[in-house]
């Protein structure tokens, strides 16, 4: 252990020097003005913040609810070890998205509005309620972690007891509640037909959102977990990861054929080879979350070794982010002219809050119940049933 | 109160912008000429050519602007202008991607932002006047009425001359617009907005989509909930054959899986 202490705290100067970046600019942004802070404009109203902060951030959580669904409703008892993680994981990631929420909006003290001036015909208002309401969805199922650490018996009993017998609705609640604004998140752009390229309008951009949000959702999870085994000591059943990463390959190549015959259907084969910018993106996403993963992972081998594995999940992720961000940035800068590139503290403060939500990741699981520990330890008064998993 | 219109007849623009200036007066912002639709310069006129094109929001009928907002911030008022309510905006700037002629913008200089676009002076209309640009042009090209008698007004100044392009841009555009525009040079020519829809509004798009919420809603939760019913039963069976069964200890069981 002693020989880790250097590289400990060297990444803990790197996370102290991104967060006080990260308050710098939230300085900027809180206290200077939008100009200083971001390099956005009339014609391109949404950045960074909302194309990564917003769309990605809830779209890499999906794997909670994949989870929790498989777990819960489908009876799928051998991913129970991981089941708080990816929870946590998608906890975390909403946590994330409504903290990024008080940059992104020019009124942030006005943020919980949805809640009283209703507008139905809003798809952004079904995404805030949703997102709201998932919200507390995941922190009232990821809440037995902290209880069952309380040191009052009594207290804790009737607490795990009570959320025993809400459990299942919750997950019900859950998982229609994620699913819906997973693809309303797509239907944002619906509206602004004319301004989104036509490499990414579809009127089936609902579909396609929630089809790449799930597999998404569980690369970032394979992600995730491979970093806490590398760097803490808990230890998960590989052949875990190795089933999730065929489910997520499958996934992705019916994303892929879905997104073909779409773009087929829209007329728009024409613009794949187009000698313009939005072309390379294109290929640089579909690449990246399609092509490249899809092909590593019809191998077993690929799928087997935990380090490749890891990086064609992060290659699924990247590609993922690539999508977000072309639909919300790209696709509309091609359109308006608005020419937009995120500026210094857009970044900063994004890296800021990810790197926020990787601390509260990685203390969770080192001080609570999340993953399986590696010394055998006696026996716990919850979780019965997460048998210890062979490494 | 009837619902009004305004109609801007290009053939007659001479590009003094008074219309600009008189708007600026109104809302207190500093008059002077701007290239294009800002938060200080609600209308502008612009150059195409020899042609002067003044712009600003065309007040659609069925706005995607005011379907986007989804505080309600903007609405369409029963008698034209599409209003907005600073007291509701939470400042997500939907508004700016939904409309297609983008025209709200944001007063990106201030730290309490707010979202400024042409409200048709709808306060100045509710109380008899003209709005603050028709009542300052000096050549009448623009004038403000009840929509039908604008329309008619339109159409017959299109048709008693021939130099007119045989169109009112605004009566299919978007579904229909309080705002019309007839032109002697092709609109085309002069940046007008080519509909992605037609004559379709733009929000029947997102009310596809939403419109399946409550199925989608009934349906995948009672199908979900079925899984779940089949999954549960499938344990106890299993359960039940394995252990020669009490119920009791079925439940203890259950009760430790949370
Ligand atoms: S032109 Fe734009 S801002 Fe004006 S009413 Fe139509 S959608 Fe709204
Ligand atoms: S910025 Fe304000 S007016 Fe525009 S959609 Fe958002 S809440 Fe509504």
């Amino acid at each position: 252990m002693a020989a880790k202490l250097p590289k400990l705290t060297l990444w803990r100067a790197i996370t102290a020097i991104i967060f006080m970046v990260g308050a710098y600019a939230a300085y900027l942004r809180f206290f200077i003005g939008w100009q200083a802070s971001t390099n956005l404009t009339d014609a391109q109203p949404w950045g960074l913040w909302v194309g990564f902060g917003t769309l990605c951030g809830v779209g890499l959580s999906a794997g909670g609810f994949g989870l929790a669904g498989a777990v819960y409703l489908l009876g799928m008892e051998r991913y129970r070890p991981i089941l708080r993680a990816s929870i946590l994981l998608s906890f975390l990631g909403y946590s994330t998205v409504c903290t990024g929420m008080l940059y992104e909006l020019g009124l942030p003290w006005r943020i919980w509005h949805p809640l009283i001036y209703w507008n139905g015909h809003s798809v952004l208002f079904d995404v805030s309620m949703c997102v709201m309401a998932y919200t507390s969805v995941l922190a009232l199922e990821f809440s037995p972690s902290l209880i069952e650490k309380l040191p009052w018996k009594a207290a804790r009993d009737f607490y795990l007891h009570w959320h025993h017998k809400v459990l299942i609705a919750l997950v019900l609640a859950g998982v229609l509640l994620s699913s819906m604004h997973q693809s309303f998140l797509g239907g944002l752009f619906l509206i602004a037909k004319g301004k989104v390229y036509p490499l990414w309008y579809s009127p089936y951009l609902t579909t396609m959102f929630y089809l790449s949000a799930i597999p998404a959702g569980i690369a970032m999870l394979i992600v995730a977990l491979y970093l806490c085994v590398r760097s803490l000591n808990v230890r998960i059943e590989y052949s875990i990861l190795e089933e999730l990463s065929r489910v997520m390959g499958i996934m992705l190549g019916v994303y892929g054929i879905f997104r073909a015959i779409d773009l087929w259907r829209n007329h728009a084969l024409q613009y794949l080879f187009t000698r313009r910018i939005e072309t390379a993106y294109f290929w640089l996403e579909i690449m990246l979350l399609v092509i490249i993963p899809v092909a590593l992972l019809s191998q077993s081998k690929i799928r087997n070794t935990p380090r490749a594995l890891y990086w064609t999940c992060a290659t699924v992720v990247m590609g993922f982010m690539a999508n977000r961000l072309n639909v919300s940035i790209t696709a509309i800068d091609a359109t308006t002219g608005a020419n937009y590139s995120p500026k210094w503290p857009e970044l900063a403060l994004t890296l800021a809050v990810v790197t926020a939500a990787a601390v509260a990741f990685r203390l969770a699981v080192i001080h609570l119940d999340i993953l399986p520990k590696n010394e055998p330890k006696s026996a716990r008064w919850i979780m019965n049933s997460a048998e210890p998993a062979e490494a | 109160m009837e619902k009004k219109a305004i109609l801007v007849d290009i053939k007659r623009c001479v590009g003094c912008q008074s219309c600009e200036q008189a708007c600026q007066r109104v809302h207190g912002f500093p008059e002077q000429h701007q290239a294009h639709l800002s938060d200080t310069a609600l209308t502008v006129v612009e150059q195409h050519g020899e042609k002067f094109v003044r712009r600003m929001c065309l007040h659609c009928e069925d706005p995607a602007c005011a379907s986007a907002c989804l505080v309600g911030a903007l609405k369409k008022s029963s008698f034209g202008p599409v209003t907005y309510d600073a007291k509701k905006c939470m400042g997500c700037r939907y508004c700016m991607i939904a409309c297609p002629q983008a025209v709200p913008k944001y007063e990106w200089s201030k730290l309490a932002p707010y979202v400024k676009k042409c409200d048709m002076c709808a306060e100045r209309q509710a109380a008899g006047e003209k709005p603050a640009c028709v009542e300052a042009c000096p050549l009448d090209a623009s004038t403000v009425g009840n929509r039908e008698d604008i329309l008619k007004e339109a159409w017959s100044r299109v048709r008693s001359d021939s130099s007119y392009v045989p169109r009112v841009y605004g009566v299919e555009e978007f579904g229909g617009t309080s705002v019309f525009y007839i032109s002697d040079v092709a609109f085309e020519e002069l940046g007008f907005v080519k509909p992605a829809l037609g004559s379709q509004p733009l929000p029947t798009l997102s009310a596809a989509a939403l419109g399946e919420t409550p199925t989608v809603v009934l349906v995948g939760g009672s199908m979900l909930a079925a899984l779940y019913w089949i999954t549960q039963r499938r344990r106890d069976v299993a359960l039940a054959e394995s252990h020669t069964a009490q119920p009791k200890q079925t439940e203890k069981i259950d009760e430790g899986r949370s």
